[in-house]
């Protein structure tokens, strides 16, 4: 048994983790839109590192990825990335109303990225006794040739998609959490203490 | 004697926060549903006191289970303890009939303050 896997308990766990972050996270975003968002039960989903770019490959349609660094205590730390689908872009833009020179495709992309990471981060490090602090969010323009740099750091992927819907549009964008395996051994302890409570 | 409980929710861990915040007398006659449909299925079968819902699940989410409790008429009272703390969302709730909105992870003594609120403690 490695330290990726789950058992069914652990995993169901996380999941409640997840759900409340992710919560507060569609929380902050409907304030940021000032509209509603119907939230579903996030699907998560745990990749072994080796396995990541070949897991990426079916998503090659994410055009645009927002990358965001994430450091907390206990060796807990990772990246975050946000991919969202090409034909997701233009809807986000007109769900937000800014005329073109308010602000830039990228900024609106990284307002939005930057909201949902860090409020969820926070609200899941909060959970787990730990807090978070940020790298400034940057737009990747190669994950492919990022992953690869970085590939022996990150031992571990945490993949959640979020599917937003918001009123008459609805936009769907994975997150996904590199994360070395320290960190995840660390989850794990944290989690199994929160079990023993129960 | 007891009255007759039900939690509502597909985590395991989130049907278990709230059972530990119940008091002990409260577990005698309680039962327990994963998603929406199972809900209505006990909640047609059985007197059910005070159920405590969990918006967002699959085959049937919270919001499908107040409707069925309106179209059916049946006598519940619903605490709702969701991780979609939106306002509209709260609003929403209580309008279809819930006695109060709980976020989640549940506080113990939040819940049975608004359990003392309605009379149920």
């Amino acid at each position: 048994m490695n330290a990726f896997h789950l058992t069914e308990d652990q995993r169901d766990c996380l999941q409640e983790l997840i759900n409340i972050a992710m919560g507060q996270a569609s929380e902050q975003l409907a304030r940021y839109l000032n509209t509603f968002v119907y939230l579903q039960v996030p699907n998560i989903q745990n990749i072994d590192g080796k396995y990541l770019t070949q897991v990426l490959n079916e998503e090659e349609s994410a055009t645009d990825v927002v990358s965001q660094g994430f450091f907390g205590y206990e060796g807990i730390r990772g990246e975050a990335l946000l991919m969202y689908q090409s034909e997701n872009l233009g809807r986000i833009t007109d769900l937000l109303g800014f005329e073109p020179e308010e602000l830039t495709h990228d900024e609106e992309l990284i307002d939005i990225s930057s909201i949902l990471t860090t409020t969820f981060l926070n609200v899941f490090a909060d959970q787990i006794d730990n807090k978070m602090s940020y790298n400034a969010p940057k737009i990747l323009s190669n994950v492919k040739d990022h992953l690869q740099q970085m590939a022996f750091n990150w031992d571990f992927a945490l993949k959640v998609n979020i599917n937003y819907q918001v009123v008459d549009y609805s936009f769907n964008c994975n997150m996904i959490l590199l994360i070395p395996e320290m960190a995840i051994t660390n989850i794990k302890k944290v989690i199994n203490r929160i079990l023993e409570d129960y | 004697m007891s009255p007759s409980v039900l939690i509502c929710d597909d985590s395991n861990m989130a049907r278990k926060q709230v059972l530990r915040s119940l008091p002990e007398a409260w577990h005698e006659n309680m039962q327990t549903a994963t998603n929406g449909v199972e809900a209505l299925t006990i909640l047609r079968a059985n007197k059910i006191d005070v159920l405590f819902l969990d918006l967002t699940m699959p085959n049937i989410d919270g919001l499908g289970v107040l409707q069925g409790i309106q179209k059916l008429n049946i006598e519940c009272n619903v605490f709702v303890i969701s991780a979609d703390i939106q306002p509209e969302m709260q609003s929403k709730v209580l309008a279809l009939g819930a006695k109060s909105f709980l976020k989640k992870p549940v506080e113990a003594n939040f819940l049975l303050q608004e359990l003392q609120q309605h009379n149920l403690l």
